[in-house]
């Protein structure tokens, strides 16, 4: 089985999938995560050409660290929109890594480039079949199943957790991934936050704050998601459950039952 | 009233409506009342009006309109801005954010006002994107870096509309019009293209209007009234937990508004506190 994911930026699906995505690494299925935007205006202080190489540097040791493959489409940070050319390369990219399962942003995430690459995602979701589309590129046979990641938006209509994957035992392995991405991790994000402060110096100091810093997320994901969890694990697996990532099918593409969409995710 | 006067010295708001008359149409008393009591409002149009009309158009038409927002805005007690886009041409492109997101940080806005992405005019709902699509980027320093971010992620909100599909207007809060409706009226009647020919002219009405002055504002009155009055009625419950049910009863006007899901999201009392009252 193949997977491919679509972030708008590098670390948007290591945090929203990461622990699913080394579970499924670790099972022999492949997986890629495309970064739409090279991630070039993520930073306080740096930017441009310079801060997209030194993202694209982090996001492949965070791959190598989730087992997975990793590229950008390098569109600019802030500037991913509904186009042609951004629709044509995410077609490709599906079909290049010959995708059984998508998974992107929904369209009301918060922010436009999460919004855009559902938008394209969507766009793609059917085109991907059509073999006068992208004609340089072989179609794909059969349609994959498109996925969204979760988010915590409520209109026009909030996040349904289709599945939920129990990832708290990869928990330290999707840690071990985020923290090589510095740039975000210790300085743009916790500076965004004006959290910036509480950052340590050190290495392990640094892999020790970021599980406080992302925990209260990641704890209130699986909180807010517990009866997909029990659907899939049962009541007492689910209950106890720190740690969970969830998807929601999307409309388009091929539409699973249930039962077959659980067996397509790692337990 | 000199305390009221004060109560919102500093506090900056920015309206941005897609042509010259949305935001004045959708939010003048609210705007009248805030200006009165210290706050610096801007209105701000993405486009500039050019195809409102049924005979002139192009330039021409833009000139005029710009003229009539500056008289309006007078009138009101604020700020007026077009910006240079063609009406009935709004795509939520990049260019246009990155306006939006300029103007947002040069105002320095607490608060910033758009329609919904569900509104009828294509141009409504293509301000409505790019607005929400500002509503992060303004604190991003690496966009546009000609101008610096803003500290503090404005609140972002709707304007009312009546569409219901994927979801209906929502108020989360909700300001007595009342004491600023004569501004309002007199603000409107400042755009006579649009309040005395072009409205009149696509409602198919234009010959009901009247020419002398006073009979004009009796016409434009009675033109809106349902619609100027349905905020009031449809949204009383609210109305009744902001005002207590004995001065909602007497509220013939008002303007509701919407918080959006994106930027800085205040708890009801803040919110609350923000509004005129």
């Amino acid at each position: 089985m193949r997977v491919i994911m679509l972030g708008a930026h590098p670390d948007d699906s290591e945090y929203y999938a990461g622990g699913t995505a080394v579970k499924w690494a670790a099972s022999g299925v492949d997986v890629q995560i495309i970064a739409i935007s090279g991630g070039d205006a993520g930073h306080q202080s740096e930017g441009g050409g310079a801060l997209a190489r030194r993202r694209a540097e982090e996001s492949v040791r965070s791959a190598n660290v989730l087992g997975v493959s990793w590229r950008t489409l390098d569109f600019h940070d802030g500037g991913v929109i509904p186009s042609l050319e951004v629709r044509e390369a995410v077609i490709r990219a599906i079909r290049d890594w010959r995708a059984d399962i998508v998974i992107s942003h929904r369209p009301n995430d918060y922010h436009p480039d999460h919004r855009y690459a559902g938008m394209v995602m969507q766009d793609a979701a059917y085109l991907v079949a059509v073999p006068n589309i992208c004609p340089d590129t072989p179609r794909l046979e059969k349609n994959p199943v498109f996925m969204y990641f979760l988010d915590e938006f409520q209109r026009p209509y909030p996040f349904r957790a289709d599945v939920a994957v129990d990832v708290g035992d990869v928990m330290k392995t999707k840690y071990d991934a985020l923290h090589q991405m510095d740039s975000q991790m210790y300085e743009w994000l916790p500076w965004m936050d004006g959290r910036i402060d509480e950052v340590p110096d050190d290495d392990e100091g640094r892999r020790k704050w970021l599980e406080t810093y992302m925990e209260p997320d990641f704890l209130r994901w699986t909180d807010n998601h517990r009866d997909a969890l029990a659907g899939r694990y049962g009541d007492s697996q689910a209950a106890g459950a720190k740690f969970s990532e969830s998807f929601e099918l999307c409309e388009y593409g091929h539409q699973p039952s249930r039962d077959q969409l659980w067996e397509m995710f790692p337990r | 009233m000199s305390e009221n006067a004060k109560k919102f010295e500093g506090l900056k708001v920015i309206m941005i409506g897609a042509h010259p008359d949305d935001c004045e149409l959708k939010a003048g008393a609210t705007a009248a009342l805030w200006a009165s009591q210290g706050a610096s409002v801007r209105l701000m149009s993405l486009t500039n009006g050019d195809a409102g009309h049924h005979i002139s158009g192009g330039g021409a038409l833009a000139r005029r309109r710009m003229q009539e927002s500056e008289r309006s805005a007078e009138i009101l007690g604020v700020s007026s801005l077009v910006l240079d886009y063609h009406d009935g041409e709004l795509t939520p492109s990049l260019e246009v954010r990155r306006d939006v997101i300029r103007a947002i940080r040069s105002w320095q806005a607490d608060i910033v006002i758009s329609p919904r992405p569900n509104d009828y005019h294509p141009d409504h709902r293509y301000a409505s994107m790019v607005v929400a699509d500002a509503a992060y980027m303004v604190l991003v320093p690496n966009v546009c870096p000609d101008l610096p971010p803003l500290e503090a992620n404005p609140v972002f909100m709707y304007f009312p509309d009546h569409f219901r599909k994927p979801a209906p207007f929502s108020p989360d809060v909700i300001v007595d019009a009342t004491p600023a409706m004569e501004k309002k009226i007199r603000s409107l009647d400042a755009m006579d293209s649009q309040m005395y020919e072009w409205l009149p002219w696509i409602d198919r009405q234009l010959d009901e209007v009247p020419v002398e002055p006073e009979q004009r504002i009796e016409y434009l009155k009675k033109f809106w009234k349902d619609h100027f009055h349905s905020s009031a009625n449809e949204f009383k419950d609210l109305l009744t937990q902001r005002y207590g049910a004995e001065r909602a009863d007497q509220v013939n006007y008002a303007e509701a508004f919407e918080l959006c899901e994106y930027g800085c999201q205040p708890e009801r009392n803040e919110l609350w506190e923000m509004f005129p009252y």
